[in-house]
């Protein structure tokens, strides 16, 4: 269970996250929305530990965040980013081998290898083990990422695996969007991860997230099951789109229409369409 | 490759103006240690050995190891395969130095001036520039890496200009200085050499390796090392104290010996791969050889003759590192 209790976080003259406050669940997937520059990517750090809240707290298991040991904290906390910009070729093994580092000193051990085992074949990238990572599709260099993430992981208590995803599927093709959240789903509901993950796309929320986060400018618009918080209305605030929702009889989740059409011919965008192009 | 930097000692140790061959030199260590294999050996080849080639070769040995390392540990540092210790300012720092201490160092240092002042003012002026850059590239309490290239060519393209405006005013003599020294040469090397270096240098190469693991994660990014549980600020300042110091030493006994530090680590990652953990060490065992067959070349090829080490390394270094990148251009797996 993660904690955020009050979160703030300022640079000089602006505020990033204003008095956010959450509980993010053990054994679900919980997705951080809002458009850009609403402070997600800012929350993910602040999580990770890249960046010093400026106020608030963040309990990991009852635990401050900060009060734990860095290494320690690596063996139960790990981040998956959008893109790598590797420059030098590791073989995909050595990349999914990283994610052991706090685990052994010069020398991976056998349990080490099992690991490296056992991730590659859960992420399905076995055969790719032996290639140049930067010879591989972005699809498949994610896969990588993802299986180095996991093995960082994986040897933690359940209940203390926390994977935090910025935007891991928005470089990816549907087939691998699809793949990858479906990996992570799953990592949540069967094997009890604590997933937070940035997703852009909102139908990809509504078949994957358990819960989901709302924000707008650094302050909270919703948090909650899933189907509590989206609505035409929280879009509408979140995004400054107004959309439909649709539930088809018979399936599990709803899905969203935008009528770009529309969009275009609201004042708003008028206004500032004409200040562009007669100024 | 520990064979072969073996065998590249022992010729080089061997070839020159007194020939020994490779058993009189084994039997000239064992009698040392104490044993006697009855190897037949005369005072002249004894003397030669233990005075000139042997600290030569050591020094070869210790430098050719130490400029690979540190080449390894920058192009881990800056996830670059292009970056070498001269891009935060060492060598330019160094030559500074050198040159106002073979120009202006008889009027300034009088009775200090020597080979031993030059080469510790050298060791100075690499330090000095290196923290110059260091501390340029501070922010926030973090070194900001980008900062730190930047900073480093600026520095150098300052210390480069006030060389010229004190090579301008050399004479003669110590223009022939300058230049030897700018190419690079052995043809100092003493035990003094060998054992004032040795500390610095035995340093960085016992010390990188430490780093292998944390050089590698840095590779996919400074804050995925740091989610990795590695202490990313503690790891970049250590790298460069390594290499500042090492390099240092380098520069002062040898002057500045270019390419060996970019080349080698290169090489070898086609061969050995980008691991650190393979890396750092294959890179040690490389630029050990390298630097000895290169110096062999240098003082046998026009003898009596030297040529100055750097061009050596560069007129052999610079082809074959070109004929790497074009075959492995073909298979699509360079950086």
């Amino acid at each position: 269970m993660l904690e955020l209790q009050n979160i703030h976080f300022n640079v000089p003259g602006r505020q990033l996250l204003s008095d956010v406050s959450c509980n993010i669940r053990s054994g679900a997937l919980t997705a951080v929305m809002g458009a850009n520059g609403a402070g997600k990517s800012t929350l993910l750090k602040a999580v990770s530990g890249e960046i010093k809240i400026s106020g608030g707290q963040i309990l990991w298991n009852k635990q401050h965040m900060d009060t734990y040991d860095p290494k320690e904290l690596s063996k139960k906390r790990s981040f998956l980013r959008q893109n790598y910009a590797l420059q030098l070729p590791f073989t995909a093994y050595e990349i999914v081998e990283m994610g052991r580092y706090p685990y052994f000193h010069s020398r991976a051990t056998a349990r080490c290898r099992q690991v490296i085992e056992e991730t590659s074949t859960y992420v399905g990238i076995q055969h790719l083990l032996k290639r140049n990572y930067l010879t591989l599709s972005g699809g498949e260099q994610q896969r990588v990422q993802l299986a180095r993430v996991l093995a960082q992981v994986w040897d933690a208590p359940e209940g203390q695996r926390l994977v935090m995803l910025d935007e891991p599927v928005s470089a990816l093709d549907i087939h691998y969007q699809h793949q990858l959240l479906g990996l992570v789903y799953d990592l949540a509901h069967h094997k009890g991860y604590t997933v937070l993950a940035i997703l852009h796309d909102i139908n990809l929320a509504f078949q994957y997230a358990d819960d989901v986060l709302l924000l707008k400018d650094g302050h909270k618009v919703a948090f909650g099951a899933q189907n509590d918080v989206f609505s035409e209305e929280t879009i509408l605030e979140t995004f400054g789109v107004s959309v439909s929702l649709h539930q088809p009889p018979g399936y599990a989740h709803r899905y969203i229409t935008v009528d770009g059409r529309r969009l275009a011919t609201t004042t708003h965008f008028m206004q500032e369409h004409n200040n562009y192009s007669f100024k | 490759m520990i064979a072969c930097v073996l065998l590249a000692a022992v010729l080089a140790a061997g070839i020159g103006a007194v020939q020994i061959s490779p058993l009189q030199i084994l039997g000239m260590v064992f009698h040392k240690i104490g044993f006697d294999l009855g190897i037949p050996y005369n005072e002249m080849q004894e003397t030669v050995f233990w005075v000139i080639r042997l600290p030569r070769v050591l020094l070869a040995v210790i430098i050719g190891a130490t400029l690979a390392v540190c080449g390894v540990g920058m192009q881990g540092l800056f996830r670059n395969p292009l970056a070498d210790p001269g891009l935060i300012g060492i060598g330019s720092g160094a030559s500074l130095a050198a040159v106002i201490t073979l120009v202006l160092g008889t009027s300034l240092l009088a009775g200090l001036s020597g080979q031993y002042t030059l080469n510790v003012m050298a060791f100075l002026g690499a330090l000095a520039s290196m923290i110059a850059v260091y501390r340029i590239s501070r922010q926030d309490g973090k070194t900001n890496v980008a900062i730190m290239l930047l900073a480093g060519i600026a520095v150098n393209a300052m210390a480069g200009a006030l060389t010229g405006m004190v090579t301008i005013s050399a004479n003669e003599q110590q223009l022939r200085s300058i230049t030897f020294w700018s190419m690079g040469s052995l043809g100092g090397a003493s035990w003094n050499n060998v054992l004032g270096i040795l500390p610095f240098c035995a340093l960085s190469i016992i010390g990188m390796p430490f780093f292998a693991k944390s050089l590698n994660a840095l590779s996919l990014g400074e804050s995925d090392a740091a989610h990795l549980g590695i202490r990313t600020e503690r790891l970049k300042n250590s790298v460069m104290y390594l290499c500042a110091i090492g390099v240092g030493a380098c520069v002062a006994v040898s002057g500045i010996i270019v390419f060996v530090g970019l080349v080698v680590p290169h090489i070898l990652r086609m061969t050995a791969g980008p691991d650190h953990k393979r890396l750092i060490g294959a890179s040690a065992l490389g630029g050990a050889a390298l630097l000895t067959l290169a110096d062999l070349v240098s003082r046998t090829v026009a003898a009596p003759v030297e040529i100055p080490i750097g061009i050596i390394t560069s007129v052999v270094g610079g082809p074959f590192f070109l004929y790497l990148l074009m075959k492995e251009k073909k298979k699509q797996t360079l950086i």
